[in-house]
């Protein structure tokens, strides 16, 4: 069964994350009555806007996890090129190699069952580091970044200390 | 044929009207408020006397109360002064991030201010703290616990209380750190 093979691998996934955690990443299963909904942390990294930042996000893993990749969607607001308003994350690691409509991604970028949630999470922490301007996920933060870079991260960095609590 | 002294303008007006104001007061009711500006208690950086603070904001209601307890606070409590500082230059200067009075009278009654750089600030936040229901935890040190809280247990209610934990520590380090380097800003300037 498709599910069970997904749950033993969430699983095997959660220990290791636990275990030996990647800086600035802590991720695991809001419940483990269910594997397939996680909640990660991110921190934002050093040298960019989103310093000293915490980001959550919520996982979704599909049933056939791995052969499929899971969603990812940021809680609080992340003003980013490659982040949906509603906080989707877009990204070429979490696009199935058959899906890719705009052809700019390279298949070794792209979802295989064995990349992994910690591949996720870093490449969504460089993601932060590094915009991809040529897929702007959200086009007003894009051009924002591109055309106004100081007010673009004016912005972020207002949204850094909001979600501590620090407006 | 106009002749130019006839009309009165909206700004003269609002001057003549918060002049007037201020001499009822000061004739009127010449203590214990308006003795704040040679108080002490609010010239060494204390928090701005509210009944100051509620008298600016009826007189300008589009200043947010945030804004005058940060000018009535540096500038030492004058409210003269600070009204002189609005007339003058449409509104008070905005103050830093670090600025958290604790007492904002009536902050439901504050109105967002129609300028530019005040639009921006009225995002919503997630607010974390809340999020995780870390408000108790705020003033506590940190407590260091990184090896403890990376163990894997056996008992699944223990893992999902090791996992919460590293959860909560992640977010209170940040707030730490922020507040840390608010302290650093706020001492170099």
């Amino acid at each position: 069964m498709a599910s069970a093979l997904a749950s033993k691998r969430l699983f095997h996934e959660y220990k290791l994350l636990s275990q030996s955690p990647p800086d600035g990443i802590t991720a695991g299963p809001v419940s483990e009555s269910d594997l397939f909904v996680w909640e990660a942390l991110i921190q934002g990294p050093d040298d960019t806007p989103y310093a000293g930042g915490i980001f959550p996000a919520e996982l979704r893993f599909p049933r056939d996890y791995p052969l499929s990749p899971p969603t990812m969607r940021f809680i609080t607001e992340v003003w980013h090129p490659n982040v949906y308003a509603n906080g989707n994350v877009c990204i070429s690691i979490l696009h199935a190699p058959g899906d890719d409509p705009m052809h700019y991604e390279s298949a070794s970028e792209r979802w295989s069952p064995i990349q992994s949630v910690e591949k996720i999470l870093i490449s969504v922490m460089s993601m932060l580091a590094e915009p991809n301007d040529e897929s702007p996920a959200n086009v007003e933060a894009a051009k924002m970044w591109r055309e106004r870079r100081g007010e673009f991260e004016g912005r972020v960095r207002r949204g850094v200390r909001g979600s501590l609590g620090l407006v | 044929m106009s002749d130019p002294d006839q009309t009165v303008s909206i700004p003269s007006l609002l001057l003549l009207a918060a002049l007037g104001a201020l001499a009822v007061k000061y004739f009127l009711f010449p203590s214990p408020t308006s003795a704040s500006a040679s108080n002490p208690t609010t010239t060494t950086r204390g928090q701005a006397n509210p009944a100051d603070v509620e008298q600016i904001a009826n007189m300008f209601p589009q200043i947010p109360r945030r804004d005058i307890m940060w000018d009535l606070q540096r500038t030492g409590g004058s409210v003269a002064g600070t009204t002189e500082r609005i007339l003058g230059r449409g509104g008070l200067d905005t103050p830093p991030p670090t600025f958290q009075p604790t007492n904002i009278p009536s902050p439901g009654a504050v109105r967002p201010s129609t300028g530019t750089a005040q639009q921006q600030s009225k995002q919503e936040y997630v607010d974390l703290i809340k999020r995780y229901k870390l408000e108790g935890k705020l003033g506590r040190e940190a407590e260091v616990q990184e090896g403890s809280s990376r163990t894997w247990s056996a008992n699944s209610d223990e893992r999902q209380a090791a996992l919460q934990r590293r959860r909560e520590e992640m977010v209170l380090n940040a707030r730490r750190k922020m507040e840390e380097k608010d302290r650093q800003g706020a001492g170099n300037a």
